[in-house]
């Protein structure tokens, strides 16, 4: 499985102690060349250059067909009743779609628009951390210690499922 | 149907946990547009137009909103 990563999901994913565990998932993370422009903490870039050297991540360039795509979907989204999407995230959504990757982040826009106007599937930490404990690599306080790493808080519907299916 | 109902009551729980757990100490501590544009964040959840507002890069916003118990969701 591939991935492809908005800001919004590398700068929480970077403070989880465990973060390196997402390479046990995806075979590679693809960041578009817009999302590491946005990076800009000493912490997330050092964890992206090391992750780039050793070919866990790879830097997606910026293509005509799916910028135009991502720009569809910026103005339909933005037709709808929920949150529109931005430039950034719909790029991911555009290629995700297209290349049968997993578009990876926490906004909200994202994770609405796979229910309503895209193929892609959209994963935010939650869904990482849910399949990192079906696999038996992360034990099933893992969301709490996420929560309590990274300052991230998952909406109470979501806490409240993951108690209800404990590994 | 069922689906596009839940997405809102997402984003109304979402709006209500920032407005909730918000420390309005912290916020108030900030510059005006800074302030402003966190304010902004907790009615909308709009990230990048609130980053903007904010005149910051979007990591520094975000660090802005944890430090602020404002949760990107």
């Amino acid at each position: 499985m591939e991935a492809i990563a908005d800001t919004s999901f590398l700068v929480d994913w970077a403070r989880f102690s465990h973060r390196d565990l997402l390479f046990r998932v995806f075979r590679v993370v693809w960041i578009p060349e817009d999302v590491l422009n946005e990076v800009q903490s000493e912490r997330t870039l050092m964890w992206i250059a090391d992750r780039l050297a050793s070919g866990d991540m790879s830097l997606f360039p910026l293509l005509p067909e799916y910028r135009d795509r991502a720009l569809r979907l910026v103005e339909l989204s933005r037709r709808g009743p929920t949150r529109g999407l931005d430039f950034p995230e719909a790029y991911c959504i555009a290629v995700a779609e297209d290349r049968g990757y997993i578009a990876l982040s926490e906004n909200g826009a994202a994770y609405a628009a796979q229910f309503l106007y895209t193929t892609a599937r959209v994963w935010r930490a939650y869904e990482v951390l849910w399949e990192l404990r079906s696999r038996g690599l992360v034990p099933d306080d893992a969301i709490f210690t996420y929560q309590e790493e990274t300052k991230h808080k998952f909406p109470q519907r979501d806490i409240q499922r993951w108690r209800d299916c404990r590994s | 149907m069922e689906r596009l109902q839940e997405l809102i009551d997402r984003e109304r729980e979402a709006r209500e946990l920032r407005r909730r757990e918000a420390d309005w100490n912290y916020i108030n501590s900030l510059p005006p547009r800074v302030r402003a544009a966190i304010k902004l964040f907790i009615e909308t959840g709009n990230l990048r137009l609130s980053q903007k507002v904010s005149g910051l890069g979007l990591e520094e916003f975000v660090e802005h909103l944890r430090r602020a118990n404002v949760w990107v969701t």
